[in-house]
């Protein structure tokens, strides 16, 4: 690529962000994990929107999303039903955790699993596991971003410099304003994708078609093509089972820095009507997988499916289009690498080293920002220039663990007998079980990984707690005064006030 | 307290529930076993416009919901 604008305007989205980024502290200290951590549980409905949505569309859905549906077809739509899913998800539960935070203090998902079951070791143990898989998803994620920097710059930015320019970027601000510099710079790149998304589409249905209408590209693909337009794909590895499980393990993952931004909203009503309307931001995924779908007959044998937009946009498009394809996915990674880099800081801290070393709040506050640092130099750089080739294993196991975590939150929402050994011996057990049908026998008979783990979890999180003792129950009762405000049920009997 | 659980407690939040499981079930197996058809509706091929019926349907069912919880005023 020989225009010199891409990489311009590419550039220019980043030195944009960045101010964002340093003004969304607006005279605010933070000094405390309730303003770097959690923005002060100031955020209304719009920002809150965008932060989550943005935060949930990654550079999957400007690479990977096309290129599914480049090589596979239809099938790349679990990710929009799920994404959806995670959106009645956040509607039921993120009311009672902005709660919970509020009344009892949490500013991590850990410290909320530590209260409920009075229990620092099982809240540092999840506070760990959950690290894996977030800062094997920042790595991916930032893997993404050079690698635009490197596609814009024509090759001129290498990735290890890439890398470092954006994790340079992202650690000023998010050093600066904490959960408030995500808030505000996930809004700007919320907006720019959406922007980004249906202008790049539209265009490239366009020029292969000569006119604005998707039915015509699909209309090519029934033709030719049909075993692209049903499951199993047209590689034939998406079944039905694979689909439908995949689905249920991402509706139960509870990712931590999910957890923080429901604890970031100004009100419980807040959330709320951020979850209604946030499926309608999944639209921003049809245009890019309609280009995916215009590549497989314009594009066929690309090397690597997930280039598919960027080849087809930098064959088809106006530069200028091409440099705001650059910024839209940068945009889609670092918005979901952020939440994720500042949630294992203030994880760490606040529920590993906090009560391991006995620290003050002040102490705690301020390590946390400065953990971000050695974190981003000495773990997620090393990992995104090395690129390991197992990093999506061990992202694949850390999914697979969050959803191992499930027990934990069925005590604290809706089992009051659920106890600290029952949690442990589920998670151990299905988290044994999701590791060996991930790594040794992949997701046998075609059944995710997760659901295998969650189908021995389960039993043995009921079990175990049933002949161990429960937590005290004055801690319980303090919890299912917000997670059953109006009584629980005795099965087989009636209320209980 | 072994025997203790979180359910709704009114007609209006059975329906509630029952309205989120239905979403689910009509975007899991066996029902998308029967949308998994090579045709197309307005030119966008089945398994794409039953994907986004299902998305604008949560919206729909959360609007309901939102109005439940104020009526009842369970925050």
């Amino acid at each position: 690529m020989s225009s010199v604008w891409p990489l311009v305007i590419t550039l220019g989205y980043v030195a944009i962000t960045i101010v964002i980024g340093l003004k969304a502290r607006a005279g605010h200290r933070m000094d405390t994990l309730e303003q770097w951590g959690v923005a002060g549980r100031s955020m209304g409905p719009v920002t809150l929107y965008l932060l989550i949505a943005a935060g949930s569309v990654s550079a999957y859905t400007f690479m990977g999303a096309p290129g599914w549906a480049y090589s596979k077809g239809v099938a790349v739509f679990y990710v929009a039903i799920y994404l959806a899913y995670l959106a009645l998800v956040a509607w039921y539960f993120g009311p009672k955790v902005w709660q919970f935070g509020e009344q009892f203090g949490h500013v991590t998902q850990a410290s909320a699993i530590a209260d409920r079951y009075q229990s620092p070791a099982l809240g540092a143990l999840a506070a760990l596991v959950m690290a894996v898989g977030s800062i094997a998803y920042a790595v991916l994620q930032t893997v993404g971003s050079a690698y635009i920097l490197f596609v814009m710059s024509g090759g001129a930015i290498p990735i290890w410099l890439g890398v470092i320019i954006v994790l340079a970027c992202i650690a000023v601000y998010l050093y600066i304003s904490g959960q408030r510099a995500i808030g505000r710079t996930n809004a700007f790149q919320g907006a720019l994708m959406l922007v980004v998304a249906w202008a790049v589409g539209l265009w490239a249905v366009h020029s292969a078609t000569g006119g604005l209408d998707m039915g015509a590209v699909f209309e090519r693909i029934q033709t030719d093509h049909a075993e692209f337009l049903t499951l199993p794909g047209a590689r034939g590895d998406m079944s039905f089972s694979f689909w439908t499980t995949s689905i249920i393990v991402s509706m139960f993952s509870f990712m931590p820095p999910v957890w923080t931004q429901w604890m970031c909203a100004s009100s419980a009503r807040t959330i709320r009507r951020s979850a209604t309307w946030l499926p309608t931001y999944y639209i921003v995924i049809l245009p890019m997988v309609v280009v995916g779908f215009i590549g497989i007959y314009s594009l066929p044998g690309l090397a690597r499916a997930d280039t598919v937009v960027l080849e087809y946009a930098m064959a088809n498009l106006p530069v200028v289009l091409v440099g705001l394809l650059g910024a839209g996915t940068l945009a889609a990674s670092m918005s979901s690498s952020e939440p994720f880099i500042h949630s294992v800081a203030l994880s760490t801290t606040k529920d590993v080293l906090q009560p391991l070393f006995k620290l003050s709040d002040a102490f705690t506050a301020k390590l946390a920002r400065w953990l971000l640092l050695p974190i981003m130099a000495l773990v997620i750089a090393p990992l995104a220039i090395a690129e390991p080739g197992s990093l999506v294993m061990i992202l694949l196991v850390g999914l697979g663990f969050a959803s191992q975590v499930l027990p934990a939150f069925i005590g604290m929402f809706f089992w009051p007998r659920a106890s600290k050994l029952g949690v442990m011996a589920g998670i151990v057990a299905g988290f044994l079980v999701t590791v060996a049908f991930t790594t040794v026998w992949s997701h046998p008979l075609g059944i995710h990984a997760g659901f295998w783990g969650l189908m021995l979890n389960l039993p043995v999180f009921v079990a175990v707690s049933l002949i161990t003792p429960a937590t005290e129950a004055s801690v319980v009762e303090r919890f299912f005064r917000i997670s059953a405000p109006r009584g629980l049920t005795r099965l087989g009997k009636g209320t209980l006030k | 307290m072994r025997r203790l659980f979180v359910l709704p407690t009114s007609r209006a939040g059975w329906g509630l529930l029952a309205a989120f499981i239905c979403l689910v079930v009509a975007g899991t197996w066996p029902v998308i076993g029967l949308l998994n058809r090579a045709m197309l509706v307005f030119g966008i091929p089945l398994m794409i416009v039953w994907s986004y019926a299902i998305i604008f349907a949560c919206v729909g069912v959360m609007l309901l919901g939102n109005r439940i919880v104020e009526r009842d005023d369970h925050e």
